[in-house]
């Protein structure tokens, strides 16, 4: 079986899951893994599909474009290069960075500059506002995975003050004491 | 993936409700230095604590940057000196104490516990020579903490080794004088002492322990504080077995936190893991209060009556919480109440809410004892051991441990101020009755034998 992504990004409506997945069972793909959220009214799903040899991808994208056109869904769809597995991918330890302060343009942009900088991956990133009445308490907590070998006292150094420059306070915590505090 | 209120949760506990690793304490083994040498002694001591302490501060820095939390205090507990090093006369114990105290330099801990004697049963030479000394080591020392067992509920009161401490307690404050008697706050007295706590001034290092250990304490009153008050500010009115099971929840996660820390700290320097012991242990700063709970639960002030029932409450979810977190809970374990070192209970003895009286009820059911007590400098040799009798009863009767660090200052009386500095704080002398009479009851010496329940086998 050949493997390909699939994306679907548009707004969300009860079905987009089931019409999707209609599809790929009719033309007998297999979902290996598949993961969806949803940003105030719009819904992106990915999902990661073993093909059967006699379908291409052509067939399948109008296949897609055709049933779910009323849908108004963007749907792509990709192979996925076997070469991105593991193989070069630097050993890393799973670290959350958090942010906190009033909401201003360019803090993703800053701060994930210096994450990209020191060459750390991004795994998940997420805001979430807490403020109540206090608008200062904007969060925007990044998963991050950082290289064992890389300097973390300069790497977390420079990401505190990059953050303090734009009137950020800035945590950066191994994930574990996350894991620690709230699973059993 | 954790949800958003995992999330914050977890950062306001560790950014703005003051939970921190109070303590890892690096527990030293000092049996294999002994000599009846004592340059030999004390050349086998600094090598073997220099050698093993080398990166302790180091290490639990580093740790304590990957997890975002604050390694507050990085100390070493030795093995009884009384023991390993009984030999020796009270002048040359002096020597000794200085000799810890610059190895506590060297090696940049805050304090090492460990001055200590265990005499519940008997006082030996070099339990004597110790506590002969312990006025002089203390006033010439800056870090060195000691401690001296005088009772157990095995073994009972031993009523000499009682009246030989409050002489030792007064002549340390006469002769740190100048600072309010600060050589007292490095003093405790204790019953069923444990052999692996990492809190000072406590800290020892059991007999039976290994060559080293890593035991770390975990504090967080601010932490149950919020948790509380959380609970409360909703319609939602819990009663107080539903606030008794928010206590356990947050001690536990509170435990989970030490246990990760310390465990990695143990690794890192190729030393075993001990324990790790959840005690509220406050700081002089607001929010981070054992006294501000009592408010939390609804009463007045700490020492108002209930109180005594919510601190067994507080005490007590504390400990289950930790025993479900790790099954290597030791050291003490429960809520401390130290008067001078909590702001809250401090005002609470100032403004007449907590005495003496009330503050030893509550010991009966709190994790230590009559702690950073200040009492007026004339307080008599004799009331001074009764304090202590007491105290050492509560903890012989039910089977669990109390302490006294009391102050006598000199110089001063009921109603003044004393300070003592940094987290120490500072304090209102309280009222002692009979304050500057004789007891005869501490005259007739002895041991006061162990009670009924003690004979366990």
């Amino acid at each position: 079986m050949k493997k390909v992504i699939i994306t679907v990004i548009g707004p969300d409506r009860p079905g987009i899951i089931a019409g999707v997945s209609g599809i790929l069972l009719k033309h007998e793909c297999n979902i290996e893994n598949i993961t969806q959220t949803t940003l105030q009214s719009e819904f992106a799903g990915i999902c990661l599909v073993g093909m059967p040899s006699g379908l291409t991808m052509n067939e399948l994208q109008k296949s897609m474009d055709n049933e779910l056109a009323e849908q108004s869904l963007q749907i792509n769809i990709k192979h996925l290069d076997d070469a991105n597995d593991n193989k070069d991918k630097p050993v890393t330890e799973p670290f959350i960075v958090s942010t906190c302060g009033p909401d201003r343009q360019g803090i993703v942009a800053v701060i994930s500059k210096v994450i990209a900088g020191s060459g750390v991956n991004i795994s998940n990133l997420k805001a979430v506002f807490e403020g109540g009445d206090n608008p200062d308490r904007n969060i925007m907590i990044f998963e991050i995975d950082v290289p064992v070998h890389l300097d973390f006292q300069n790497f977390s150094d420079e990401l505190r003050q990059k953050a303090s420059e734009i009137g950020l306070d800035l945590n950066i915590q191994h994930k574990n004491i996350f894991d620690a505090v709230n699973r059993i | 993936m954790f949800n958003d209120r995992e999330f914050i949760s977890t950062l306001d506990m560790l950014k703005y409700e003051h939970l921190d690793v109070r303590a890892v304490t690096l527990g030293i083994n000092l049996a294999d230095c002994s000599s009846h040498d004592l340059s030999v002694f004390k050349s086998n001591i600094r090598k073997k604590m220099t050698t093993l302490a080398r990166n302790l501060v180091t290490v639990c820095n580093r740790v304590g940057d990957k997890y975002g939390i604050e390694v507050v205090n990085k100390r070493m507990s030795i093995s009884p000196i009384a023991v390993v090093a009984a030999p020796f006369s009270a002048v040359q114990m002096i020597d000794i104490a200085k000799t810890l105290d610059e190895i506590a330099d060297e090696v940049n801990v805050d304090f090492i516990g460990g001055f200590s004697a265990l005499v519940e049963k008997g006082i030996a030479n070099g339990d004597r020579a110790l506590i002969e000394a312990i006025p002089e080591a203390l006033a010439s020392t800056r870090r060195l903490c000691s401690s001296v067992n005088v009772a157990s509920t095995r073994a009972g009161i031993n009523m000499d080794a009682v009246l030989r401490m409050a002489e030792a307690i007064k002549k340390a404050a006469e002769l740190t004088k100048d600072s309010d008697g600060l050589a007292c706050a490095k003093l405790c007295v204790f019953c069923n002492i444990p052999e692996d706590v990492p809190f000072m001034a406590g800290a020892y290092l059991g007999t039976g322990e290994a060559d080293a250990v890593i035991n770390v304490g975990v504090s967080g009153p601010g932490v149950v504080k919020r948790a509380i008050d959380r609970a409360l500010e909703g319609n939602a009115r819990p009663d107080l077995g539903q606030i008794a099971e928010i206590i356990k929840r947050t001690a536990c996660k509170v435990t989970r936190v030490g246990e990760l820390i310390g465990r990695e700290v143990a690794e890192n320097l190729g030393i075993p893991f001990g324990v790790v012991d959840l005690s509220l242990a406050p700081t002089p700063t607001v929010g981070d209060s054992v006294g501000e709970i009592f408010q939390s639960l609804g009463l007045l002030s700490i020492g108002v009556p209930g109180s005594t029932a919510a601190l067994a409450m507080l005490n007590d979810a504390v400990k289950k919480g930790g025993a479900f977190a790790s099954s290597y809970v030791g050291g003490l374990s429960g809520a401390f109440i130290p008067v001078s070192e909590d702001l809250n209970i401090e005002e609470a003895t100032r403004k007449g809410y907590l005495n003496i009286e009330k503050l030893e009820a509550l010991t009966s059911v709190c994790s230590v004892g009559l702690d950073m007590v200040a009492i007026p400098g004339h307080t008599s040799v004799d009331t001074l051991a009764g304090i202590i009798a007491d105290e050492m009863a509560v903890g012989m009767i039910n089977s669990k441990t109390t302490a006294t660090r009391l102050i006598p200052v000199p110089g001063k009386k009921e109603g003044d101020r004393a300070h003592f500095g940094g987290l120490l704080g500072h304090a209102s002398i309280i009222a002692v009755k009979n304050v500057d009479g004789v007891n005869n009851f501490i005259r007739h010496g002895g041991r006061i034998p162990a009670p009924i329940h003690s004979l366990k086998n």
